[in-house]
């Protein structure tokens, strides 16, 4: 991954502590302009981005739910290298950036600046990022009719009459728990 | 051979009565079955029959793969060729190919993907049943092994504790009778023979409704789970962001009421025979019928042209 970008710092450990903020700044920023290359192409960036063909392969969701639980387990706002000294495993500080981008533009991280850098939050659990990610599934999908047996299907505005006009016989003969089936939809 | 080879293309025809009456005559786990083994059946020949024209009109083409005896005009004369009508059956089973594979990838990369979204997930999920926290209401089956049911919070919200029982129990009954792979087979059929559409959508309603049927036994009351797909229809059709995934499937006469209205009418008869009336069996029996002839005509060519193959092809 260090040699994967090269002009950028070859060693994780200076950039920790002692890089200044700018520095790591622009490398969010650069990587964030990468992570949209890689989410928009789905062919073979590796060439051309080294970086996010290697994210690609080591499977996107598990990082990001790894990144995710160990920004939940911070007290507060952790920096990214926070995040990169605990997370498991030997993941470069620019891999860090990238998944944090990726998850801020799923809404699943806020950010605010300190200083000259972001320090970050986490805004969703585990099973929010779940939820996201299998919001992307169904949405990439314009006839998952066709694939999942769905409990409901589309409604026509003649058939949201119909259905009210059953649902109200429905209830009519007996009513014992749940008055708010008819006006409460 | 002749025109008779080209009959299986039609015959899909056959099987719209019996598609169109099946929903109200019949039970939805007949009709499901019925329909989907019609509709295989026919997408079968209709595919032999594509392919059998192409291999007599490649014959004709310089460069076909076909062995070189094939040009031997012995076999020419042997074979009532037309060009033009293996030319087209070129294209439309390149279409046919091309659009199956696509279907089947994209079941394949949804079924992943949900079961990924699922797996970094571990909490999300108890049991069968995950539930995730999303504003948009969803409930589906997502076959597997093993096999989830995946519901959003909103949707769980909206439902009392029994219609959310009716609503595990319908996607369950899903899971069991392992419905995705109806739901696929005659979605491929369409593919293979686009006058297999009006099936594809009989046979998802009829699983639907199975389905339902299944749910209210379990539950024990009809009218819960007429209840409860009637609600959910609703508050899904009022969330704002939800009309987009929809409308592929947005049909005029809206499967929704006609669920709730079957549900809240007494239980289906089980029984196939005799068939509740006359318009039922008419159309069984064209259906049959256009199967049985279309099966025998694609069996009859394809037996005819390999007895030719063979006997052209020193092999």
């Amino acid at each position: 991954m260090d040699s994967a970008r090269p002009g950028h710092h070859p060693d994780n450990e200076p950039l920790r502590d002692g890089v200044p903020a700018a520095e790591r700044l622009s490398a969010a920023e650069q990587l964030s302009g990468l992570d949209a290359v890689a989410a928009g192409s789905t062919g073979s960036p590796g060439a051309a981005h080294p970086g996010s063909g290697r994210l690609r392969r080591r499977g996107q969701g598990e990082l990001e739910a790894q990144v995710l639980a160990v920004l939940r387990s911070a007290d507060g706002p952790a920096t990214a290298g926070w995040v990169q000294k605990h997370l498991e495993g030997d993941l470069a500080y620019t891999t860090v950036i990238t998944i944090l981008s990726r998850l801020y533009a799923k809404k699943a991280v806020t950010r605010s600046r300190e200083g000259r850098s972001y320090t970050w939050t986490s805004a969703s659990d585990e099973a929010g990022l779940a939820a996201l990610r299998m919001r992307r599934v169904l949405d990439g999908e314009r006839d998952r009719d066709a694939v999942l047996a769905r409990f409901i299907s589309a409604l026509s505005p003649g058939d949201e009459e119909r259905l009210r006009a059953l649902l109200a016989r429905a209830d009519a003969p007996d009513d014992p728990d749940n008055p708010r089936d008819t006006e409460g939809l | 051979m002749g025109v008779f080879v080209c009959l299986p293309l039609v015959l899909p025809l056959t099987a719209l009565p019996i598609a169109r009456l099946a929903e109200q005559h019949l039970h939805p786990r007949s009709a499901t079955r019925l329909l989907a083994v019609v509709g295989v059946l026919l997408a079968l020949c209709s595919t032999l029959c594509l392919g059998l024209l192409m291999v007599v009109g490649t014959a004709q083409l310089p460069g076909n793969p076909l062995p070189d005896s094939w040009s031997d005009p012995q076999v020419r004369a042997a074979v009532p060729y037309e060009e033009k009508a293996g030319i087209v059956a070129i294209g439309a089973l390149a279409a046919v190919l091309g659009a199956c594979g696509w279907t089947v990838y994209r079941h394949v990369r949804l079924r992943i993907g949900a079961g990924r979204a699922l797996a970094a997930a571990p909490s999300v999920v108890s049991g069968d049943i995950a539930v995730l926290p999303d504003p948009e209401p969803y409930a589906y089956a997502l076959p597997g092994r093993p096999g989830r049911v995946v519901v959003s919070t909103a949707m769980t919200e909206c439902l009392d504790a029994r219609e959310r029982r009716a609503l595990i129990a319908h996607e369950r009954a899903h899971l069991a009778a392992r419905h995705h792979r109806c739901l696929l087979a005659v979605q491929l059929a369409a593919r293979a023979n686009p006058f297999l559409l009006p099936l594809r959508t009989a046979v998802s309603f009829s699983t639907e409704r199975w389905a339902d049927e299944e749910a209210a036994c379990a539950v024990g009351d009809r009218r819960v789970v007429a209840v409860a797909v009637g609600k959910a229809a609703l508050y899904s059709h009022r969330a704002p962001d939800v009309s987009v995934g929809f409308a592929a499937f947005a049909a005029p006469a809206g499967p929704v009421p006609r669920r709730v209205a079957a549900l809240l009418a007494p239980v289906p008869p089980v029984r196939l025979w005799p068939p509740s009336s006359a318009h039922v069996a008419l159309a069984a029996l064209i259906a049959a019928v256009g199967t049985a002839a279309s099966a025998l005509s694609s069996l009859n060519a394809a037996v005819t042209l390999v007895g030719i193959l063979h006997a052209a092809t020193p092999l």
